[in-house]
């Protein structure tokens, strides 16, 4: 084989870890499709939380770490927020403390 | 989670007042609301409650394929011959596994479709009933939104969102599964759904289109590097005028073709791994990439991080998630490409100046690597050489059919695949059918078939090769039965050509498992389907065979026997630059 077709490079994550917030209606196969468009796009879950809010849609907390392919949360946020019943997924984090004037 | 919320979520008025309907029959009336006109199906257990009341829907024409993967790339054909969205069926287990490769094809070809799909009853789902699958499960990951019926009241309202989705933004495809006792549940009762179109900005916003204007100005290289969602989003006619307007050259990729005539003055050619050299060479070369309904597939730009080093990008796209995903881009324009190729006016009306050098280079270059069809016919002879058989064919075929546009032509995957990129004449988007994101080998002969019933007007030639038209090879039964005037081109080379040519150039000529020397004969394999068909074996013989294909009526088939050694050229190798091609 030819040197062109061997990996270049060891399969390594980058180390891109963040948090997302995801808000999804309530209708079957939401969930499952938030959470595999998450992996299939190259990140593995450090962490998963749901719950309903008052208005019946889900609030869906994820913590997670890219497993080594292109990693751009922001992209993956315009790839969640995509899906249908998917309302709105946005990167979080951390709060900086206000600088005092 | 369950499917009642959303009801109420969507303000669902409930009628209770309406003549009792199985899910059926609902289902069959609210496809025929949507304009359906044409379904490629296949029943089986499941869906047998849909087909009993089918013949009573007399707007719904059925086409009965031989194997589910058939129906679901006939579908495809047809919505992309037409413009509309296909509908294929198929029955639940093994029936609706069938469809998924069809399915994923749609999925990455951005193709609307509605894919409907007979499930085992609600009582049996889950229990690993006999014919049962979790396609609704199966599909997530390429399916651009996917519905399980659970009540046949949801079923309008359903539907018409399924086609809604379907075709709406950057379209692609939609499955409704639907469980055997829904479909012979009777109701009085319609939910109505109320589509809800995700908020998108029509078009990029001012800052970003007057960015996009200041980029033009400036550029001295500049080149538009257009995809297939150009005719998805209905802007050729944008485009052509704004490439009109400036004088910009432009490169096209697989799905593009067609974009801007293949003879038109600023069209370099296709990019990318089997690019032309002059288009590959403006890429590498230019100091702006105009980028629109394109989405830096690998197959396109090669070693990503040295494509376009020296360019700025200004990317147009339907779908925000494209832009940024692979390249930072310098002005970004989401929404219609329509609006915003007919919003762009960097010159106030007038070409780009300065630019005069850039494109005499671009176009020598051009005039440089043009084909020498007749040396190589002559180094290939006796033996025929496909570049210039499939160059002829589609001249001739336009010639002949003058009072038409240009012939659709249809293909599958491989070096054939290739070749009619490189070689055949396209005017419109529409008239280049093929499978350019899965690759799916099997494509082009139901995808044919389903172009011609969509556009009966239109002369459709499908190009295959001897290792593709093997993988849906009894879709010529459905030439038969409906006697579809598909006229079919065999190249047959009698190996898996570009794995055979990967294995020369790549793998030491290690040709493993690529010979196909036990072919049968794919002549006598039509006449037995009842199609005409005839073999040309030397280059003596090709003009005549032309001739007979074009001007048989009825479904025919061309099997030309042509060189194993000849392969396509130029080659980018993989994970290496554009600017890297090699020749034979």
């Amino acid at each position: 084989m030819t040197e062109e077709l061997q990996r270049d490079k060891t399969f390594e994550p980058s180390g891109v870890q963040g948090k997302l917030k995801i808000v999804l209606h309530d209708v079957s196969g939401t969930l499952i499709r938030a959470l595999g468009t998450i992996e299939r796009r190259g990140y593995d879950y450090r962490d998963v939380h749901c719950t309903q809010r008052v208005d019946g849609d889900f609030d869906l907390l994820v913590h997670i770490e890219d497993t080594g392919g292109p990693s751009n949360l922001d992209t993956l946020c315009k790839q969640l927020e995509r899906l249908y019943n998917v309302v709105s997924a946005e990167k979080v984090g951390r709060r900086r403390h206000a600088e005092r004037a | 989670m369950t499917t009642a919320k959303q009801f109420d979520r969507q303000e669902t008025e409930v009628a209770t007042d309406r003549e009792p309907k199985s899910g059926s029959l609902l289902l069959l009336e609210a496809i025929a609301a949507q304009g359906v006109d044409t379904i490629f199906g296949y029943p089986g257990g499941a869906i047998m409650p849909v087909y009993d009341v089918l013949p009573q829907i007399k707007s719904l024409r059925h086409i009965l394929c031989r194997h589910e993967q058939g129906c679901g790339m006939a579908a495809i054909g047809y919505a992309r011959a037409t413009g509309r969205t296909g509908t294929a069926f198929a029955t639940s287990g093994p029936g609706a596994t069938n469809l998924i490769t069809a399915i994923a094809d749609a999925y990455l070809d951005s193709v609307p479709v509605v894919f409907v799909t007979g499930q085992v009853p609600s009582n049996l789902m889950g229990t690993d009933a006999f014919q049962e699958v979790d396609i609704f499960g199966m599909t997530l990951p390429v399916v651009k939104h996917s519905y399980i019926v659970r009540d046949p009241a949801d079923i309008p309202g359903m539907v018409a969102e399924a086609y809604f989705i379907a075709a709406e933004g950057r379209p692609g495809p939609v499955l409704i599964d639907l469980p055997k006792d829904v479909a012979n549940a009777m109701t009085t009762q319609r939910h109505k759904w109320r589509p809800y179109p995700k908020q998108k900005p029509e078009m990029g916003e001012s800052h970003q289109i007057a960015k996009a204007e200041e980029l033009m100005r400036e550029a001295k290289k500049p080149l538009f590097y257009i995809g297939g969602g150009i005719a998805q989003g209905d802007g050729v006619a944008e485009l052509r005028e704004l490439v009109e307007r400036t004088q910009i050259p432009v490169v096209s990729t697989l799905k593009g073709l067609g974009s801007l005539p293949s003879d038109h003055p600023n069209y370099l050619g296709m990019l990318g791994m089997h690019g032309l050299r002059a288009a590959n060479y403006a890429v590498q070369e230019c100091d702006l990439l105009i980028v629109a309904g394109a989405r830096f597939d690998d197959r396109a730009t090669g070693k990503l991080d040295t494509f376009a080093p020296e360019a700025k990008v200004i990317h147009m796209d339907i779908d925000i998630a494209e832009i940024n995903k692979l390249r930072a881009v310098d002005a970004s324009l989401d929404g219609s490409l329509k609006k915003n190729l007919a919003a762009i006016d960097p010159f106030e009306g007038g070409a780009a100046p300065d630019i005069e050098d850039w494109k005499e280079l671009c176009y020598s270059r051009r005039a440089m690597h043009e084909w020498d069809y007749d040396g190589a016919q002559a180094k290939a002879y006796p033996g025929v050489y496909a570049p210039k058989l499939l160059h002829d064919l589609s001249r001739r075929a336009d010639a002949m059919f003058k009072n038409e546009t240009a012939a659709i032509i249809t293909c599958d995957v491989g070096q054939h695949q290739m070749w009619v990129a490189q070689h055949c004449y396209f005017d419109e988007p529409k008239d280049h059918i093929t499978s350019g994101g899965l690759g799916t080998m099997g494509f082009g002969l139901p995808a044919g078939l389903g172009a011609k019933l969509g556009a009966p007007e239109r002369t459709v030639i499908t190009v295959s090769g001897d290792g593709s038209i093997m993988m849906n090879i009894q879709e010529l039964a459905t030439l038969n039965r409906y006697g579809i005037s598909l006229k079919i081109v065999l190249l047959d080379n009698s190996v898996l050509g570009m794995v055979r040519q990967w294995q020369e150039v790549f793998f030491d000529k290690n040709y493993s498992e690529t010979t196909l020397d036990d072919n049968p004969d794919f002549a006598l394999v039509a006449k037995a389907f009842q199609i005409e068909a005839f073999t040309v074996n030397t280059a003596d013989e090709v003009d005549a065979g032309i001739d007979r294909l074009l001007k048989t009526d009825g479904p025919v088939l061309m099997h030309v026997k042509i060189d194993p050694n000849e392969n396509v050229w130029p080659l980018v190798p993989p994970g290496r630059s554009n600017a890297d091609m090699m020749e034979r």
